[in-house]
């Protein structure tokens, strides 16, 4: 038991920061970034150059997965989708856009990175051991550590901040915050910028313990889709609860139904939707995000 | 392949029945997506391509068979469900050594030499995989194996193995096999299955990477036994070192998987030279491959090209590739026994 | 309905190319394999066409990829494990496959935008993972050895022969395809220019509205979707009988995103536009080839630039002005 709930919160901490930027985008722009989970994937491989083939210190590589995303996301914002959003009459051309980015990342990524997986040494040995009823890797303690308090500073700065105010004010209404004179484009772009560089930051830091390659774009992307869907679309603590609701639902499922083969995504899958009939807005989502 | 043929054609071409030929490779890239595969092979069949390499899945070299038998393709796929190969199909010839032929014989070995008793399977839930874990479940069981766990799956896009392989270490198995995992999970299961502190010993069938398991897991891939390709160093002729090291300038780099490939090449084209008149008449060379036979230029040693597959098909549709099981140690690939199919 | 003289002439021109101009090129060029690409583009299309009517009611459907698996595998186990003609279980296939969108459709139909599309890009997964924990699908292993389709006759007269006994089944399955694929446009037609038509596009609009207006908005949204898997069902029923197998994954996600990508290409404000996106699609990214490692690179990009510069669609830029390629 006190593994499961250990797993849980393991993977629901990682789950929570790779919902939150999704969201974070959504809120902003109603854009569903279908290129979160490449952003993911070039956040491992931009760690793994810097940490696992140049051996810069571990720290610094990560701050150059979050520059790197924060600079492609803001780029992907002033010269794709703002002029795509204002240009197009449905509002379904942005989906498609993210669709078509999604592609061209994954591209990208095959001619930069190769397609074969990657992986880089431990950060921290040693394998936490209590008396084998709950086993923990440090330098899993360590990423889950991190991801939770990456979480917490992005909470203040989104609650402190004349940033995150102005990107609240943002995704509450756009007209609004606009008359109130927010620079809508500018803050649009930072909010972009920021999401991308979640998604980096994840992959950063999960790519010391699974290792990246090129295929796990899409997976991670669908698997956002979902934690946003249980916790409610565009609202921050609803990813959180996504995350670390999927998370716990991963770790009960594979511990107690693995012996029946896998269903347990197929319970996951089947009982979201039953979820969805009861409360089509997720947890916390506004009726109609 | 591409590799072999462009050595080829450098030293002048390949004889065949007094014509020296230039080798021409036609590739298509079906995308793992059965659909597509359809679409290469009549794509073949248009170009009149009688010798084709492929397809990797099992779905595809399923789909393509309407087409290839109808157009009189032989087709060398690197898949494993036996209809393929076994009467009344005649047109695929496995090009490697199938998961039901390289697990006994891992098994075995691990019985007589290690002590091993009790065995657990994991598998992705996917077609192949899975189809594998059943072949490696039958044959535990037929050698007197006890399976204690036989059906944990992992989705593809798993990212954490420690959830997954909790309850299958909780059996405490002296072997746990890896059924048809690919070369990226590989690495993140022996790291999850250390960290929770198994001791016994991990294999698969399928071919794995030295460099990606040394990045992935390190130290802790120690040990963990995979079935090789034929490059190993006591194997492998100066012509395969030489063929390597081509292959490295080409591609830049090299693994030892994709020398199960350049065996395929070989087999065609040495078993035309013996029955020229097979170029355009596939029966001629289905008729041939029983009594085929020519020296194996990739080994040392007097070894043999020859077909075989008659214990598992009934019929020759095999190519005879040695089965060479490795373990690894610190970075590399040490062969740990080599064996023969018929 | 009235059509006019311009319309008329367009379908002919159209029917004549398929029927006629395609086997002729073929017969003159030898390009046999050209039958099975446009089967492909055909079957493609079809599914397409429902995802297309998904659009018309305002959702962004990406799952027809699980409509067609299911088709697939409720055609193959007719054939195989009842021994039924395959010609009566390709409507069993689309009627099951709609069956189960009304199912799962009065759930997630009540989800709009983003969610629906959400919940759809699951339902693939879905329909592979079931199909892999099912015993009647044969789990892993999928049904193999499909039997060709059988002939069918009537009062001695043959209406269609047995495939098996054909000496190039590929024109045809290239002819049945091609035969599904127009009664599938010429239905599509007829809906979108029907009293139904008109009720989705006012459901497209504003849902609140046309609900207030008396239309019976539930109804129409499981209709439609019923309609649109379908197709769907159909599409996959042909494909399992074309490659004689199925496994589970034979679509998959990947399948379902290209089937909306074809829509969004083609043009949703156009019936025929998902046949235009299905055709440069398949045919675009198989001339791609020539540039190996760049392939999806280009692919990528001509996506991208497209839907910056054309976010209405090709045939946005009217008919017959060429691909931007």
């Amino acid at each position: 038991m006190e593994q499961i709930l250990a797993n849980g919160v393991y993977l629901g901490s990682q789950y929570a920061m790779i919902a939150l930027g999704l969201t974070l985008i959504f809120a902003l722009m109603n854009v569903l970034n279908f290129a979160h989970g490449q952003m993911y994937v070039i956040g491992g491989f931009v760690t793994y150059t810097f940490y696992g083939q140049w051996g810069v210190p571990f720290v610094l590589a990560l701050f150059m997965s979050c520059m790197t995303l924060a600079v492609i996301g803001a780029l992907i914002e002033k010269y794709l989708f703002a002029p795509v959003i204002k240009g197009s009459s449905r509002e379904e051309s942005t989906m498609l856009l993210a669709a078509g980015i999604a592609f061209l990342l994954d591209a990208l990524i095959l001619l930069v990175f190769g397609e074969k997986q990657r992986g880089v040494p431990k950060i921290v040995d040693g394998v936490f051991n209590w008396d084998f009823r709950l086993i923990m890797p440090y330098d899993r303690i360590l990423i889950c550590v991190l991801a939770i308090l990456s979480i917490v500073a992005f909470i203040a700065l989104m609650q402190y901040t004349k940033t995150g105010r102005a990107l609240r004010a943002l995704a509450q209404d756009r007209t609004a915050a606009q008359l109130m004179g927010v620079n809508v484009d500018r803050y649009s772009m930072i909010g972009f910028a920021l999401g991308a560089m979640l998604a980096g930051l994840v992959g950063g830091l999960l790519v010391t313990i699974t290792g990246i390659n090129l295929g796990m774009g899409g997976p991670t992307s669908i698997k956002a889709f979902m934690m946003v869907m249980i916790g409610g679309a565009g609202v921050i603590s609803g990813a959180i609860w996504g995350g670390f609701i999927l998370g716990f639902l991963e770790a009960f499922g594979l511990a107690y139904l693995s012996q029946y083969g896998d269903i347990t995504y197929l319970l996951i899958f089947v009982s979201l939707m039953i979820f969805l009939a009861i409360r089509p807005q997720g947890l916390m989502g506004k009726p109609w995000g | 392949m591409e590799t072999r043929a462009a050595w080829i054609n450098e030293t002048g071409g390949f004889e065949i029945g007094g014509t020296t030929y230039d080798i021409e490779i036609v590739s298509f890239d079906d995308q793992k997506d059965p659909k597509r595969a359809i679409a290469g092979m009549e794509k073949m069949a248009q170009e009149g391509i009688h010798y084709v390499v492929g397809p990797n899945v099992d779905d595809g070299a399923a789909a393509v068979r309407p087409v290839a038998e109808a157009n009189d393709i032989m087709y060398f796929p690197y898949a494993f469900p036996k209809e393929l190969y076994s009467p009344p199909a005649s047109n695929a010839v496995l090009g490697m050594i199938a998961n039901y032929q390289s697990g006994p014989a891992i098994y075995k070995h691990l019985m007589e030499n290690e002590g091993v008793k009790t065995v657990a399977f994991i598998a992705a839930n996917e077609s192949d995989p899975l189809s594998q874990r059943d072949g490696g479940v039958a044959a535990a069981k037929e050698l007197g194996l006890e399976v204690v766990s036989d059906s944990v799956t992992y989705q593809v896009d798993t990212t954490d193995f420690t959830p997954v392989l909790t309850p299958v270490l909780r059996t405490r198995p002296d072997l746990l096999v890896l059924s048809g995992v690919s070369p990226a999970n590989a690495p993140q299961l022996i790291r999850s299955a250390r960290e929770l502190g198994f001791e016994g010993l991990i294999s698969t069938e399928t071919a794995q990477d030295a460099g990606v398991l040394a990045e992935g897991a390190g130290d802790l891939a120690n040990g963990f036994i995979s079935v090789g390709g034929a490059s190993t160093p006591e194997l492998a002729s100066p012509m395969m070192n030489e063929f390597v090291e081509r292959y490295t300038n080409m591609f830049g780099e090299y693994n030892d998987e994709s020398n199960t490939k350049v065996y395929a090449l070989e087999y065609i084209l040495e078993t035309l030279k013996a029955t020229p008149e097979a170029i355009d008449d596939v029966d001629a060379f289905k008729a041939s491959m029983d009594s085929f036979s020519a020296p194996n230029p990739y080994m040392n040693g007097d070894e043999q090209l020859t077909y075989v597959g008659m214990t598992s098909f009934g019929q020759k549709r095999q190519i005879a590739v040695p089965l060479v099981v490795n373990v690894y140690q610190d970075g590399a690939f040490e062969t740990m026994f080599i064996a023969r199919v018929d | 309905m009235n059509f006019s003289a311009k319309q008329i002439l367009g379908v002919a021109v159209f029917l004549l190319v398929i029927f006629v101009g395609v086997p002729m090129f073929i017969a003159a060029t030898g390009r046999w394999d050209f039958y099975f690409t446009l089967t492909s583009v055909a079957l493609l299309a079809i599914a397409s066409a429902g995802v297309w009517l998904t659009f018309y009611i305002g959702r962004i459907n990406i799952g027809q990829g699980a409509f067609a698996l299911v088709g697939a595998y409720v055609s193959a186990i007719l054939v195989v494990k009842a021994g039924w003609s395959f010609w009566i279980s390709l409507p069993a296939a689309g009627l099951f496959a709609a069956l189960v969108a009304v199912l799962l459709g009065l759930p997630i139909l009540r989800l709009r935008g983003v969610y629906f599309a959400m919940i759809t890009l699951v339902l693939t997964q879905v329909a592979t993972l079931t199909a892999l924990a099912l015993p009647i699908t044969n789990g892993a292993k999928g049904i193999t050895n499909i039997p060709l389709p059988s002939g069918v006759s009537l009062f001695g007269l043959t209406l269609i022969p047995d495939f098996g006994q054909l000496e190039n089944t590929r024109m045809a399955f290239y002819f049945t395809a091609c035969i599904l694929m127009i009664i599938t446009y010429a239905a599509l037609y007829r809906l979108v220019n029907s009293r139904l038509g008109h009720l989705c596009r006012s459901m497209q609009q504003n849902e609140e509205l046309a609900s207030s207006i008396g239309v019976n908005i539930t109804y129409i949204r499981i209709l439609i979707f019923a309609i649109s898997s379908f197709f769907g069902g159909i599409g996959g029923a042909m494909f399992g009988s074309i490659s004689q197998s199925v496994y589970p994954a034979t679509f998959v996600v990947k399948d379902s995103v290209d089937f909306m990508l074809n829509c969004f290409l083609g043009g949703l404000g156009y019936v025929f536009g998902p046949m235009l996106g299905t055709l440069l699609i398949y045919f675009g990214w198989d001339l791609l080839f020539e540039f190996g490692k760049y392939q999806l690179l280009i692919y990528s990009t001509i996506l991208i630039v497209v839907i910056r510069f054309l976010p209405d669609g090709l045939l946005s830029i009217r008919f017959g002005k060429g691909e931007k390629k």
